[in-house]
C-alpha cells in the first residue's frame, strides 16, 4: 500500500508540470494582454508599458513560467490583478460559500439519488419504476437553467418560501435560509441522471450469486438489498461521488449567480471577464490537485469497502 | 426506521425547515427595525474603493458617497451645474485661466479610523494635493491619471522621475500644487482651461488621507477612509457593500436648484432645508442576473432597480410609460437619456498596419465610400431591434445633459440605400459577376469590421452585414476579446467598430476629444486626423462653456460629417424604478450617489415591505 500510495504521488509531478503547461501557454496564447484591459478607457504606450511592468508580463516567458511553477511551490499565487486582493483571501472568502451549497447538494442528491434508485431497481419493471424513469429521463432533458429561473419565480416569488436571492454573515442563515433553494435546484437537476446511473449498479448487482444465496439463505429483502447489494454497487457509486468532488472547488457559477452566492464560482467567472490570470492559475492548479489527491484516495477507498481489491 | 431512511428524513427536514412561511431576508427585517435603509442592486462586481486604483461604475457608486470633491453638481439642475462641495466657493480663475484657487471649508472631518489613532482629523487643501499626485504614482496605475496628465505644472516631471527611481516622492514640492495656508489649494495649469472645474467636480478626485493610505498599503480597495457622508460598515467583495451615515459628516442642508420642472418642485417640497443625509444605511447587493434582480424588486426585497434593460417590455408599455399595474401599487420610473454616445468608427487612416486601408483618407472615393456606409447603416433597425426601443437616436457628438450639447442639431447624414448606391456608382465602385463592388482600380474591396464573441455582438454583426449587402460592399467580421479590441484600437488598427463613451464628467470637452488627432491611439480610435477639426478643438479647449464654444463644437461636428470618419447612432434610455416609500429619487447624468438627496417615508416603508 504504501509503495502504491509513493509511486502515485510521484506521479502528481508530470501531470501538473503538464497542467501548468498547458494554462501557461493557452492563457498567453488567447487570453489577450491584460494591460489593454486593466488600463481603462484611455490609455498611452507609456501607461501599458507600466502596466505590464507592474505586473510582469514584460518578463520573458520562460522568466514567468518559473514564477508560475514558484506559486505552486510556495502556495503564493500573489495577488488578483483587478482588485489588489490575495488570492490566498479569496479563496479564502469565497470558498465557504460555494460549499455552504455545494455539499449539501452533493450528499442530499446522492443519498435520494440513492434511496430513489435502490427503490426501482428492487421493483424493475413496475410501474413506480417506469414513472420515475419516465420522470429522469424528462428531468435529465431540462437546463438547470430552466431549473433555476422556475423554481426561483415559482418558490421564491409566487410562494414566498424562500428569498429570491441572497446571502448573509450568519453560517446557519446562510445554510437553512438563503442556501435551502439553491440545494433544491441542484438536487433537483443531479437526482435524475444519478438515479439512472445508480440504478443500474443495483440491477447489476441483484442478479449476482451471492444475492440468490443470500435471499436461500432467509435474510429479509431489507438486509439482502440494504446490506448486500448496497455494499456491491458502493464501488461505482464512491467513483461518481468522488470524480464530482474536485468541481466543488470550481464552484456553480450559474447557481451563484442567480442567487447571489458569494461563491467561487462566481469569482472565477468574473477573472476570465477581467484576464485576472493570477486567480485563474491559482484555481486551475488547486482543482487539478485535488482531481489528482482525490482519485488517489478513491483507490484506497476502493481497498476498504471492498477487501478484494489489489492496489497495484 | 433505518439508519438510511433516518439521515434522509433528518436531511430532508433540516433542508425544508426555512419553508413554509413567508421568507423576509435578515437586510429586510433590519431595514424595518432600522427604518431608512435603502437596498438596490449592482449588475456587475466592483472591484474596490480606492479612487485611483479602479474606474468602473459600481465602485465608482462607493466611492462618491465615502470620499468628498471640491466641487460637486447641482442635485436637480440640468444640464448638470457644478456647485461647491468641500470648497466655500467656486475657485477663483486667474492667470487667463491657468491658476485655480480653492479654499476648503474649515472644522470638516475625514470619518473615524484606526489609522488616526485616536484622534480627529481634519480635511485639509493638502489632503486634495496628495490625492490629485496619486493619480500620476506609477504604482498605482490609475485609470484616470490622464484627468491631470499634462496638465500640472511640475507634477508630469515628478512622475517621470518615480518610473527612473521606482518611488513616488509625495514630499517632493509640485510648483502647480501649492497650500499657501491649511485650507487653500492652488493649482496652476500648463495650459489654459476654463473647464478643470469638472475634473475637480469629478467623485474620484475626492480627498484621501495620507496616513490611511499608507497604513493600508495594498489593501487600500477594501478600506476607504474618506469625509463624504457615508462609511463602508460592510463589506463583502463582488456580493455586498453597506454604507451607515457618517457620524462626523459635516451640516449640509438639501438645497437644490428647482426651477420650472414640476416634478422637481413636488421633490422639493419634501426635501428643502433638511440635513443631509437622510437615508441612515445604504445596502447594495450585486446580482449578475436581470430575473433575480426583477424579481426582488416586485418582492420589495429592493427599492431601487437601475438596469433592467432585457426586461423592460415586463413593465413598460411601448409608449414608454410603466404599465398601469404597477402605477397601481405606487411604483414609480424615472426615464432619462444616458449622457453616453455610441457610435461607428470609420477609420480614417490611409493604411492599416502595414495594409492599405480601402476607405481610409481624405481623396473624394474615399470619403464617398465613408458616406456610402454610413448611409446605409440602418439606425432605426439598430433602436428598434437591437436596443428594444429603449434608446434615441444620437444627432450631435456631445449628448443630452452634457455642457455643449446642441438639442437643435440633426445629422446630416441620412439613411437613404438608393443614394448611397449612386455614390458608389459615381465614383467607380462597380459590381462584379458576385454581385459585390470592386475598388475604383478594379482591386477586390473587402471591408473588416470587428466585434466581440457575445451575443450582443452577434446582433451588431448582423445588422452591419444586411446594411452592406444592400450596396454590394462585402464584410468581413473579425472576432476579438475585449483586452484585444483595446489593444488594436491603441495600435489605430480598428478599421471598423462600434463603439461607446459615456461621461467621465458632463462637459463637452469629454466628448470632442475623441476626435481630435493627437489623441490617435488613445481615445480617438478612428484616428481621424483633421486639421481642421484640431484647429477648432484647439481653440475650444481655451473657452468657458458659452455660446462662442458651442459655435466651434458645432462647425467641428459638421467637419467630421463631412468626413465621415463616426457615424453616431444612439444613446441608451435608464429606466429607474423605484418603490412607493423612496422619496425624491431623481437620475442625475453623472453621479450615481442619488441617495445622499433622498428620503424615505418609513411609515410606507415599513407597511410595504415583506
Amino acid at each position: 500500500m504504501t509503495a502504491f500510495i509513493i509511486r502515485r504521488l510521484l506521479q502528481f509531478i508530470p501531470t501538473l508540470l503538464g497542467v501548468v503547461l498547458l494554462v501557461f501557454i493557452l492563457f498567453n496564447w488567447i487570453g489577450g494582454d491584460p494591460a489593454y484591459l486593466l488600463a481603462g478607457k484611455i490609455s498611452n504606450p507609456e501607461q501599458i508599458a507600466n502596466i505590464r511592468k507592474q505586473i510582469g508580463v514584460d518578463q520573458p516567458y520562460t522568466v514567468q513560467l518559473w514564477i508560475f511553477i514558484t506559486q505552486i511551490a510556495t502556495g503564493d499565487f500573489g495577488v488578483s490583478w483587478a482588485t489588489n486582493e490575495k488570492v490566498s483571501t479569496i479563496f479564502a472568502t469565497r470558498l465557504i460559500p460555494s460549499l455552504t451549497v455545494l455539499l449539501p447538494i452533493l450528499i442530499v442528491g446522492t443519498l435520494l439519488a440513492m434511496g430513489l434508485a435502490l427503490l426501482v431497481a428492487y421493483r424493475r419493471g413496475s410501474l413506480t419504476d417506469r414513472a420515475i424513469m419516465i420522470g429522469c429521463t424528462v428531468g435529465q432533458s431540462v437546463s438547470i437553467l430552466v431549473y433555476i429561473i422556475v423554481f426561483q419565480y415559482v418558490f421564491a416569488y409566487q410562494l414566498g418560501w424562500f428569498p429570491v436571492q441572497g446571502w448573509g454573515q450568519d453560517f446557519w442563515i446562510n445554510l437553512l435560509q438563503f442556501s435551502a433553494l439553491p440545494v433544491i435546484v441542484g438536487v433537483a437537476v443531479s437526482l435524475a441522471p444519478d438515479t439512472r446511473l445508480y440504478r443500474t449498479f443495483f440491477l447489476d448487482e441483484m442478479h449476482q450469486d451471492y444475492v440468490r444465496t443470500a435471499r436461500a439463505k432467509g435474510l429479509s429483502e431489507s438486509r439482502v438489498m440494504g446490506v448486500h447489494v448496497l455494499r456491491n454497487a458502493a464501488i461505482p457509486i464512491v467513483t461518481n461521488v468522488m470524480i464530482q468532488l474536485p468541481a466543488l472547488l470550481a464552484g456553480a457559477f450559474l447557481i451563484e449567480r442567480f442567487f447571489s452566492i458569494p461563491g467561487i464560482g462566481r469569482e472565477v467567472l468574473l477573472a476570465v471577464e477581467r484576464s485576472d490570470f493570477p486567480l485563474i492559475k491559482a484555481v486551475t492548479v488547486y482543482v487539478a490537485m485535488a482531481t489528482l489527491v482525490i482519485n488517489l484516495l478513491t483507490d484506497i477507498l476502493y481497498k476498504a469497502i471492498d477487501p478484494r481489491v489489489q492496489l497495484k | 426506521m433505518t439508519p438510511l431512511r433516518l439521515s434522509l428524513a433528518v436531511l430532508i427536514a433540516l433542508l425544508l425547515s426555512g419553508c413554509g412561511e413567508r421568507v423576509a431576508s435578515p437586510s429586510a427585517q433590519a431595514g424595518a427595525a432600522q427604518q431608512k435603509v435603502l437596498r438596490f442592486t449592482f449588475m456587475a462586481a466592483e472591484a474596490g474603493f480606492d479612487p485611483v486604483r479602479v474606474s468602473d461604475y459600481y465602485s465608482g457608486v462607493v466611492i462618491a458617497a465615502i470620499f468628498d470633491p471640491l466641487l460637486t453638481y447641482d442635485y436637480l439642475a440640468r444640464p448638470a451645474k457644478i456647485v461647491p462641495n468641500t470648497a466655500v466657493a467656486l475657485p477663483e480663475i486667474s492667470d487667463g485661466g491657468k491658476t485655480y484657487t480653492l479654499r476648503i471649508k474649515p472644522g470638516i472631518r475625514f470619518s473615524d479610523d484606526p489609522a488616526f489613532k485616536g484622534k480627529p482629523r481634519e480635511l485639509t487643501a493638502a489632503d486634495y494635493a496628495y490625492a490629485i499626485k496619486r493619480f500620476l504614482d506609477p504604482k498605482n496605475r490609475a485609470q484616470y491619471a490622464f484627468l491631470f496628465e499634462g496638465k500640472i505644472v511640475g507634477l508630469d516631471k515628478l512622475a517621470a522621475d518615480a518610473k527612473k527611481s521606482g518611488r513616488f516622492d509625495y514630499d517632493a514640492p509640485v510648483a502647480g500644487l501649492e497650500t499657501p495656508d491649511r485650507y487653500t489649494l492652488r493649482i496652476r495649469l500648463n495650459e489654459v482651461d476654463y473647464n478643470f472645474s469638472h475634473v475637480l467636480a469629478f467623485f474620484m478626485v475626492g480627498a484621501v488621507a495620507r496616513e490611511a493610505i499608507e497604513a493600508y498599503g495594498n489593501d487600500t480597495n477594501a478600506h476607504p477612509v474618506g469625509s463624504g457622508p457615508y462609511v463602508l460598515k460592510q463589506y463583502v467583495r463582488s456580493s455586498k457593500m453597506v454604507l451607515e451615515k457618517n457620524p462626523n459628516f459635516r451640516e449640509m442642508l438639501w438645497n437644490a436648484e428647482v426651477g420650472d420642472d414640476p416634478e422637481n418642485r413636488k421633490i422639493a417640497v419634501r426635501m428643502q432645508g433638511k440635513k443631509l443625509p437622510l437615508i441612515e444605511r445604504v445596502e447594495i447587493s450585486v446580482m449578475d442576473e436581470a430575473q433575480s434582480r426583477w424579481l426582488a424588486f416586485q418582492r420589495r426585497e429592493t427599492d431601487l432597480e437601475y438596469q433592467l434593460w432585457e426586461l423592460t417590455p415586463k413593465f413598460m408599455s411601448d409608449d414608454g410609460q410603466l404599465k398601469p399595474e404597477f402605477i397601481q401599487q405606487g411604483i414609480r420610473m424615472d426615464r432619462s437619456v444616458d449622457p453616453e454616445i455610441i457610435y461607428l468608427i470609420l477609420n480614417t487612416q490611409d493604411k492599416i498596419g502595414n495594409e492599405p486601408n480601402p476607405f481610409g483618407g481624405f481623396t473624394p472615393e474615399k470619403i464617398a465610400l465613408r458616406r456610402a456606409i454610413a448611409m446605409a447603416y440602418n439606425v432605426e433597425d439598430q433602436i428598434k431591434v437591437i436596443r428594444k426601443g429603449q434608446a434615441v437616436r444620437a444627432q450631435f457628438p456631445i449628448p443630452p445633459g452634457v455642457a455643449g450639447h446642441e438639442p437643435g442639431y440633426r445629422i446630416g447624414i441620412p439613411y437613404d440605400v438608393r443614394l448611397a448606391n449612386a455614390l458608389l456608382d459615381k465614383f467607380g465602385y462597380v459590381r462584379g459577376a458576385d454581385g459585390y463592388r470592386r475598388q475604383p482600380d478594379g482591386k477586390y474591396l473587402i471591408l473588416k469590421y470587428f466585434s466581440q464573441p457575445t451575443e450582443r455582438d452577434r446582433q451588431f454583426d448582423e445588422l452591419m452585414k444586411r446594411s452592406l449587402d444592400k450596396i454590394g460592399l462585402r464584410l468581413e467580421i473579425q472576432k476579438e476579446r475585449f483586452a484585444e479590441l483595446n489593444k488594436l484600437a491603441d495600435q489605430c488598427r480598428l478599421t471598423m467598430r462600434h463603439s461607446a463613451w459615456i461621461a467621465d464628467y458632463p462637459d463637452g470637452d469629454n466628448f470632442m476629444q475623441l476626435l481630435y488627432g493627437p489623441n490617435s491611439g488613445q481615445t480617438n480610435s478612428a484616428c481621424y486626423r483633421s486639421a481642421e477639426f484640431d484647429k477648432r478643438y484647439e481653440a475650444s479647449r481655451r473657452l468657458p462653456h458659452g455660446a462662442e464654444r458651442n459655435h466651434l463644437y458645432r462647425e467641428m461636428a459638421r467637419q467630421v460629417e463631412a468626413d465621415t470618419a463616426w457615424l453616431l447612432t444612439d444613446s441608451r434610455y435608464r429606466n429607474v424604478l423605484v418603490q412607493p416609500y423612496v422619496v425624491g429619487f431623481k437620475k442625475h447624468p453623472v453621479y450615481a450617489h442619488e441617495f445622499l438627496y433622498m428620503d424615505m417615508d418609513p411609515r410606507e416603508s415599513k407597511e410595504a415591505r415583506p
